[in-house]
């Protein structure tokens, strides 16, 4: 199957042409595109002349899933959109629902700290998965190795409190599917003090070397302007010197009580990128460490009133209202009143964005992702044109796409 | 067993030689297509390790890889395209699809995913989970290296 | 569980924007007929919305002549922003246009907002609204002959395929079943060890001498033999077809 790309339909002029022009198609199957993307470039000898990337390889449905199920299971086919960070999806959908619901201001304490505590190891793991493949890309292999050890300790933590790895499902609507169990602070603990050395380790590694500083400075510079033109947001435009972070924009989930900072350079280049991202996980750690304090107060982990979330499961053999409540939900869920919301959260690629609409039903008539991926993508288009081929695989890492979220 | 019958114990030892060898270095093609692609870098990461299992390259050329390890959800652009690839690899081949979406569509039952990559092409080990862990994938790479010395399809002396 | 053919209940018409008042998540919320969408974009970029969030589409059946809504969110940020503090909290605007379904055709953006690009593409691809003036509108998410348009509320979940998809005849060979030598883990194999293990050939079904007796016999009568003892009983196997299980 070819899929001929007539002559017109590129969106982005090419500057000159001549005749040692070849059409190569990167993908969409390759080593190093980061997931399925396929990417129609004209080069010249070595360098672009035009890049057009095509997508949808990884079209998976999802929200039109997600409209024929309930608004509690809906979460779990939203969740394998970013899959790198899945429970960032969880929580921006489910932040959207309770708007709706009117219940935003019920969320227990506790439920949000841990809401913010694993959105923030999410960050951290994603960002580890960046770096490694990053690093592979070229050729930087022990970072690989350190990268996912770190990952692996906090796909730990996700195990331990929602029951999986990748995909646990554990925040609900309302809070969160059970409390922390026994056992969970003290990895968390251990996964705090692994950190610095870790990092530490991979800096060293990585941040000065350089080969790394050789292919990634002054590669895939992106301007200010056309950051805002190209509707980039997260690292990839904090590296051009735009300092929005929507958690310091919107706070949600208590957001505005912890103490961070929003690392921002200025050269808009893969390197600025790079270091950007490098010490956003410094700064996610240390939301973990504040976190961490707050946690060791018990309490309850999700709203009290049972409409919404299911009643412990201990009083069901005595309450009948814990019952039918129970059993409402598990069979046809709650309905949501009708109306329509835009709830952004800042996912590790940047703002990550649900439109829900409600009509009334205990489906959701509409989920519209907002795809940060799909937009920093985009704009491979302009600042491919006039680096190398090789350089395309540098670009294409910096800007972090997930093809799940990106095609959906 | 007799030096007699002569031609068949030179050529069963070197069948058993080459099952042994093939067996020992099965080199993966990379169709890592979505969140089960995650857990497949994981398992070439130190924890889980698939080197020790003789998968110590994941070869991005279908030519150059004995093991299509379909990792996620085949979208109906991806369809084509993962049968293209299976076929360009040489014999002997073998597939595993990992995850539930890869083995039946998963959790994604409607018009954008196939439903079930054994609708394009053979499949010789299925994975469970979504995604399944590292371990899975590793149990099925062992099971790969039984029905290679076992003489599945795709032997030295290959059978239709 | 809800049943992924069947379209969901009270499929009404709706009209999100005079709805809910309560939540605040943008400042502005308008909503513009086709006709005067340009307009409307231009001056909100002149007013320093400068980003395009996002564009998406919905689906209202119920609410011809204006069936789809497009849905514009835009971001009010300045380049020159540098420090948090300049950069706030920033105005968000959301924009809604309802097209019909007899011409779906709304101007495009792209022109104020490269980014615009995909996002309408992908609105053409999953609604069927078409954007006069983009300068590539192909289909972007399915392949570039797929038939329909997804996300409309009258495309079925399942697509095309209105049944299971049936699995080839390959599919159902697998190298072990092809006819290899046993290796001693197949669940077969399993229970003859465990058979042999337990010092009977009972066990199994075709083996041992209470299943020749029954293999004689007409189907469903494994208890009804008579000379069965006790422990034979608990041997034999459970035949399901029986109806005269005495036993």
């Amino acid at each position: 199957m070819t899929t001929a790309i007539p002559e017109s339909s590129y969106s982005v002029d090419v500057v000159e042409r001549s005749a040692n022009r070849m059409v190569l198609s990167m993908g969409p199957q390759h080593p190093s595109t980061h997931g399925v993307l396929q990417i129609i470039t004209e080069i010249e000898g070595e360098i672009v002349t035009k890049a057009s990337p095509e997508i949808g390889y990884l079209h998976t449905g999802i929200e039109k899933s997600a409209e024929n199920l309930f608004w509690s299971q809906a979460s779990t086919v939203i969740e394998r959109m970013d899959y790198l960070s899945p429970l960032t999806n969880a929580l921006c959908y489910y932040l959207a629902v309770e708007k709706l619901l009117g219940i935003d201001a019920q969320i227990p304490p506790r439920a949000q700290q841990v809401r913010v505590l694993l959105c923030e190891l999410s960050r951290i793991a994603s960002h580890c998965v960046w770096l490694g493949t990053g690093g592979i890309d070229l050729g930087a292999l022990t970072g690989f190795f350190y990268c996912f050890d770190l990952r692996e300790r906090i796909l730990d933590l996700f195990e331990a409190s929602g029951g999986a790895r990748m995909h646990p499902n554990y925040i609900r609507v309302g809070g969160l599917g059970r409390d922390l169990p026994s056992g969970f602070l003290e990895k968390l603990d251990g996964v705090i003090a692994m950190y610095e050395p870790r990092m530490r380790d991979v800096r060293r590694l990585l941040q000065k070397n350089p080969i790394l500083q050789d292919r990634m400075i002054d590669v895939g510079i992106i301007s200010a302007d056309d950051a805002l033109a190209w509707s980039l947001t997260g690292p990839t435009l904090r590296a051009t010197g735009i300092p929005y972070d929507v958690r310091r924009a919107f706070p949600y989930s208590g957001y505005e009580e912890y103490e961070f900072d929003v690392p921002t350079r200025t050269e808009g280049d893969a390197y600025a990128r790079f270091l950007v991202r490098l010490d956003e996980m410094d700064e996610a750690m240390r939301i973990v460490r504040q976190v961490r304090k707050k946690l060791d107060t018990p309490g309850a982990w999700q709203i009290a009133d049972t409409k919404f979330a299911p009643p412990p499961k201990e009083t069901i053999a005595l309450s009948m209202e814990a019952l039918i409540h129970h059993f409402k939900l598990v069979s046809e869920s709650f309905r949501v009143p009708p109306g329509d919301v835009y709830q952004p959260v800042e996912g590790p690629r940047g703002e990550l964005g649900y439109y829900v609409v409600s009509n009334g039903d205990n489906r959701p008539w509409r989920v519209r992702t907002r795809p940060p991926s799909m937009y920093n993508l985009q704009v491979l288009k302009k600042i491919a044109i006039g680096e190398l081929i090789a350089d395309m695989v540098v670009m294409i890492g910096s800007l972090d796409p997930v093809f799940g979220e990106v095609d959906r | 067993m007799a030096l007699g019958s002569g031609g068949d114990f030179l050529l069963t030892t070197v069948d058993a030689v080459a099952r042994w060898a093939q067996s020992s270095s099965v080199w993966p093609l990379t169709m890592g297509l979505a969140c089960c692609a995650i857990e497949m870098m994981t398992a070439t990461a130190p924890e889980y390790d698939i080197a020790r299992l003789g998968s110590e390259v994941f070869r991005a050329s279908p030519r150059q890889a004995d093991l299509m390890i379909v990792s996620g959800r085949v979208a109906q652009k991806m369809g084509p395209i993962v049968k293209r690839l299976y076929d360009q690899m040489a014999d002997p081949k073998w597939v595993i699809s990992m995850g539930a979406c890869a083995s039946s569509g998963g959790v994604f039952d409607n018009y954008a995913i196939v439903q079930g990559v054994d609708t394009i092409i053979p499949v010789d080990v299925y994975v469970p989970g979504c995604p399944p862990t590292p371990d899975g994938l590793l149990y099925a790479v062992n099971l790969i290296q039984q029905q290679i010395k076992q003489g599945g399809r795709g032997g030295i002396l290959a059978r239709a | 569980m809800p049943s992924s053919q069947t379209p969901p209940a009270g499929a009404t018409a709706l009209d999100p924007t005079a709805v809910r008042p309560d939540i605040a998540d943008v400042v502005r919320i308008i909503r513009v007929v086709p006709a005067a969408l340009r307009a409307t974009l231009e001056e909100l970029k002149g007013e320093g919305f400068s980003m395009l969030l996002d564009v998406g589409g919905a689906d209202y059946p119920g609410r011809e002549p204006a069936r789809f809504d497009v849905v514009y969110h835009l971001l009010r940020i300045e380049r020159t922003a540098t420090t948090l503090a300049q950069v706030g909290a920033p105005d968000r605007v959301r924009v809604l246009c309802a097209v019909g379904e007899s011409d779906p055709v709304l101007p495009t953006v792209t022109d104020l907002w490269p980014s615009a690009d995909w996002a309408e593409r992908e609105v053409y691809d999953l609604f069927g609204v078409r954007f006069d003036g983009h300068p590539d509108l192909r289909r972007i998410q399915m392949p570039d002959d797929w038939q329909g348009y997804p996300l409309r509320k009258d495309y079925p979940l399942r697509g095309p395929a209105l049944e299971r998809t049936p699995r080839p005849s390959f599919a159902l060979k697998s190298n072990v079943a092809a006819g290899t030598p046993a290796s001693g883990k197949t669940a077969a194999a399993l229970q003859r060890q465990i058979a042999q293990a337990r010092g009977n050939n009972s066990f199994m079904p075709g083996s041992g001498p209470a299943a020749a007796a029954q293999s004689g016999s007409q189907p469903g009568g494994t208890v009804s033999g008579g000379a069965a003892t006790p422990g034979q009983l608990a041997q034999q196997p459970v035949n399901l077809k029986t109806e005269d299980n005495k036993s």
